[in-house]
């Protein structure tokens, strides 16, 4: 098996107010690796994501980034994030600058590039993703499709070591949800190392090569994608089950 | 762009306003060009002349007991019993020219041209010659009954005292000219090369003071000490010098208000006379008298009688309104209203036509339009960058945990006992300054006037003593504090906000035309910022673009205080903004490695400030029309100028409707404007569309 990426030991988040969101949860993510975390609400899915570029502090536990552990209070954690991408449920593109200015923003201000080199590597990215018509829009402008493309769009450019989807089509109607997915799908036959929360099944059986269930801030499965058709745990088949309901 | 042109139009256009607005431009046209005039009045000297029957040059005049005296060239001494409205010649022992003379303790004394001092010790004594320390001597002061000083060229100071001359040895050596005594032990002396000294044991030892920046050069002449607060002296180039600290520490240059906030009076002086805490007189060579009754800010030029044409040498005052000024030629004049201009009522049409009104006021009132869009201008500059800065404070997230976390608990430990004893310290030193304030219960909330210093030290020694307290008992934990049923958290005391919240609860709790004269008056800010400006860069001179800007201490308190008040509402507004962008949008620019104050900057605080253009705009109105307060501290912007066309018109309707239009025009401009700007920063999907 290739080389581990991302790490994750005995993550544990207690929410001031004493909510245990993520009691003791570990995985690994390797080197062009896809891996799909799924489980129902509140189950801590988006806690851990968020600890993994420490948009959340955890309280316990430790992540390793490349063999380096990330959540010490001296680790840089700027740099750590300008090597993890995030791509969120609701987009959160940068309302007041267009396509083009959203993704070369961190290039340029981060990585110190020229505006020249930039907009090259955006337009890269953008081409990537199936947007360069669009480069000049402001985002209000983009259909949701589009703005989670772009969403996309920003977090490649900035050629993370792992990206990480946060429900990244649960804002998304559902006739919109089409391009995303193929685009997430393209990266990962790509060999891009990603981390998706999903609340779809089915792409997560297709795109991911490995799924972590967890539920109640613990993993409760894991195993690759072929779980999902055989899940082990009672646990995981009523939750899988509930699913299949929805849709 | 077409947008813009349609926006042109729109401002410009009589045809585009609609049918209210311009039956209400006409209305108003019509009532201001229909009311009738008020009565106006026209102006005459204060001044009578006496006939003094000599036609020497009379240098000095006295008030002794109920009789005036005058003395003059050639010996020649003159009294009056009637309040100088008749004067008789007195027998005199000398023929020397008679220079100088002083009153007091019952005695008068002269000096002579020679540095003879004839002496009358009791008011029906006769005179007597006490001799001469020799010559070069040009003025002298009683500062007993027995007892004078005389000074003269080269820094000479006599004192005759019990009988003897004694001359003081000072290491002073600029040319004296005048002497003024409060009491028997404090006195002023001035001189040649802005030289100001000053006795505290009657004249035996005298100490330097520095002149005021801007009149070190000058020749000081004349110089009065009223009380112990009031000192003022006059240079021979119309410079006016005040000093308002007890023992005369510190002096002042007067802006001089009716000069345009010059520093001189464009006249030569001679001699000063003050007659009370705020009233000073003037006299000059080229027939020049005036008049302030605020300390030199207004000086009225007095209206010198039909037929004199002398040089002014010296007043006799015998209460702050009666009293005379003698000058060259035997002049002898006489006012019971301090000299003053006398205001004569009768109707003068001058005004009353709106044509010759405004003639009159159009200049003034553009003077005060410019002066309000500068306060404005930079006062808007000011308070927003203030409003920014306050709201970067008041959300940043950083607390006590954030800057202690990560550091090794034993060096947080020190720190805090180092800051604890700090702390401590300066807690103690200011408190133990303020038994000596007099204060008792509920005065002390004015501790922080009584003793800044103090209270600074001990509201800083609070604050760092808790603070290494807290440092002191840090075991990695972060714990919070229960007492009772109250929990607290100390760590998450986030101190930028907290330093935000105390500045915006101070500025909005108190009245800004409060703030404005504790601004200028009481801090005397822009003064100060003046006077670093000069010590740093040179005199500023009176045109160039430092002058501009920095020319007029009234102008700088003013945009300061309308900055630091309208900040503190700005603050608010800005705020309210930054949080209404959502919070994800501080995590996308986090996630892709930008730091706090980068995704400030470049993602939240763009939306924000778009968001929050309508708000800022009602902000900036209101301080437009607050800057109308900036007339208490004498700077003359619109309202000000109001108030001056209608003292001298008296057309009170026409000069306040001008005012109000003229604001109107402002804020209106000012409207305009930021409805273009947030048309043309709109972005597709941010904040509430339509709002324009």
């Amino acid at each position: 098996m290739s080389e581990v990426v991302l790490s994750i030991r005995d993550l544990e988040k207690t929410y001031p107010g004493g909510v245990q969101a993520v009691r003791g949860v570990s995985f690994d993510v390797h080197q062009g690796e896809s891996v799909a975390i799924i489980g129902s609400s509140g189950s801590g899915k988006s806690t851990v994501l968020r600890c993994i570029n420490r948009l959340i502090e955890p309280t316990g536990g430790v992540i390793e980034l490349g063999g380096t552990q990330i959540n010490t209070p001296r680790a840089n954690v700027n740099e750590i994030r300008s090597r993890i991408g995030m791509v969120f449920q609701s987009f959160e593109l940068f309302a007041h600058l267009k396509v083009l200015e959203n993704v070369t923003l961190g290039l340029r201000h981060v990585r110190g590039m020229s505006k020249s080199e930039a907009d090259k590597v955006a337009m890269e990215v953008l081409e990537r993703v199936d947007l360069l018509e669009r480069v000049d829009a402001y985002p209000g402008n983009l259909s949701g499709g589009q703005k989670q493309r772009v969403a996309i769009a920003r977090a490649l450019a900035m050629k993370p070591e792992v990206i990480l989807f946060d429900e990244p089509t649960s804002a998304l109607d559902p006739e919109l949800i089409g391009s995303v997915l193929k685009t997430i799908r393209g990266l990962a036959d790509e060999g891009l190392t990603m981390i998706i929360v999903t609340h779809e099944i089915n792409f997560a059986r297709d795109v991911a090569d490995r799924i972590v269930y967890l539920d109640k801030g613990l993993v409760a499965e894991e195993g690759p994608s072929s779980i999902i058709n055989n899940p082990k745990t009672e646990r995981m088949q009523r939750f899988l089950a509930s699913m299949n309901e929805e849709h | 762009m077409n947008s813009r042109r349609v926006g042109v139009e729109r401002i410009f256009s009589w045809s585009a306003l609609d049918e209210k607005t311009r039956v209400g431009i006409i209305v108003s046209v019509f009532l201001l060009v229909a009311i009738s005039p008020a009565v106006g009045q026209s102006i005459e000297t204060g001044w009578d002349i006496a006939e003094s029957g000599v036609d020497s040059n009379l240098n000095a005049a006295a008030v002794h007991g109920n009789e005036t005296w005058v003395f003059g060239d050639g010996g020649v001494m003159l009294s009056s019993s009637d309040e100088g409205m008749t004067w008789s010649a007195m027998n005199s022992d000398t023929t020397a020219d008679l220079i100088s003379a002083d009153s007091a303790y019952d005695s008068m004394a002269v000096l002579d041209s020679t540095g003879s001092v004839l002496m009358k010790q009791g008011l029906d004594a006769d005179w007597t010659n006490i001799g001469s320390p020799g010559e070069g001597m040009v003025d002298l002061v009683l500062i007993g009954q027995n007892s004078l000083i005389l000074v003269g060229v080269d820094g000479a100071i006599w004192r005759y005292s019990a009988s003897n001359w004694q001359e003081i040895e000072t290491q002073f050596t600029e040319n004296l000219n005048d002497i003024s005594f409060l009491d028997e032990n404090n006195g002023i002396a001035c001189g040649e090369n802005g030289t100001l000294l000053f006795t505290t044991n009657g004249g035996i030892s005298w100490n330097y003071r520095e002149a005021p920046t801007g009149s070190s050069d000058s020749n000081l002449i004349s110089v009065g000490y009223y009380n112990p607060y009031r000192l003022y002296a006059a240079s021979s180039d119309g410079q006016i010098l005040s000093s308002t600290t007890t023992s005369a520490q510190n002096w002042n240059l007067v802006e001089i208000e009716s000069e345009g906030y010059n520093t001189s009076l464009d006249e030569n002086l001679k001699s000063i006379e003050v007659v009370s805490a705020s009233i000073i007189l003037f006299a000059g060579p080229d027939n020049y008298l005036g008049v302030s009754l605020d300390g030199g800010n207004i000086v009225e030029h007095n209206i010198i009688p039909d037929g004199i044409n002398t040089s002014f040498n010296d007043h006799a005052m015998i209460d702050y309104q009666k009293g005379i000024v003698v000058g060259n030629q035997g002049v002898i004049l006489l006012t019971d209203s301090s000299g003053k201009n006398d205001l004569v009522g009768f109707e003068i049409p001058d005004y009353g036509n709106f044509g010759e009104f405004s003639e009159y006021a159009d200049d003034m009132m553009l003077d005060g339009f410019k002066a309000t869009v500068k306060i404005v201008g930079f006062g808007i500059l000011f308070g927003f960058l203030i409003g920014v800065i306050l709201a970067m404070f008041k959300t940043a997230p950083t607390n006590l945990k954030g800057l202690v976390e990560g550091r090794p608990n034993g060096i947080v430990r020190t720190l805090g006992g180092g800051l604890a004893a700090v702390g401590l310290y300066l807690f103690w030193e200011g408190v133990s300054g303020f038994s000596e304030l007099g204060l008792d219960g509920i005065e002390y909330i004015f501790t922080p006037v009584g003793d800044p210093r103090g209270f600074a030290m001990f509201g800083l020694g609070i604050a760092l003593t808790l603070l290494g307290l807290l440092f002191l008992s840090n075991n990695g934990k972060f714990s919070k504090i229960e007492i009772g049923r109250v929990t607290l958290n100390p760590w998450k005391i986030r101190p930028l906000n907290s330093i935000a919240t105390l500045y915006t609860d101070f500025f909005r709790n108190t009245p800004l035309i409060v703030q404005f004269m504790f601004i200028h008056f009481g801090l005397s800010l822009g003064m100060e910022i003046q006077d670093a400006y000069e010590s740093v860069f040179g005199d500023m001179g009176v045109d160039g673009f430092d002058y501009w800007l920095l020319g007029e201490s009234a102008f700088i308190s003013a945009i300061f205080t309308l900055g630091l008040n309208s900040g503190a509402y700005q603050c608010e507004t800005i705020r309210g903004a930054i949080a209404a962008i959502p919070s994800g949008q501080m995590e996308a620019g986090r996630s892709i490695g930008l730091t706090y104050m980068g995704t400030m900057k470049l993602v939240i605080m763009p939306q924000a400030i778009r968001i929050c253009i309508p708000p800022i705009g009602n902000e900036m109105v209101n301080l437009v029309l607050n800057s109308s307060l900036a007339m208490v501290i004498g700077y003359a912007e619109l309202s000000r100028q109001g108030r001056l066309i209608i003292a001298v018109t008296f057309q009170i309707f026409w000069a306040w409707g001008m005012v109000m239009i003229s604001y109107f025009v402002v804020t209106w401009t000012l409207a305009l404007l930021l409805r273009r700007l947030e048309e043309k920063t709109k972005i597709p999907g941010l904040g509430i569309s339509g709002g324009a």
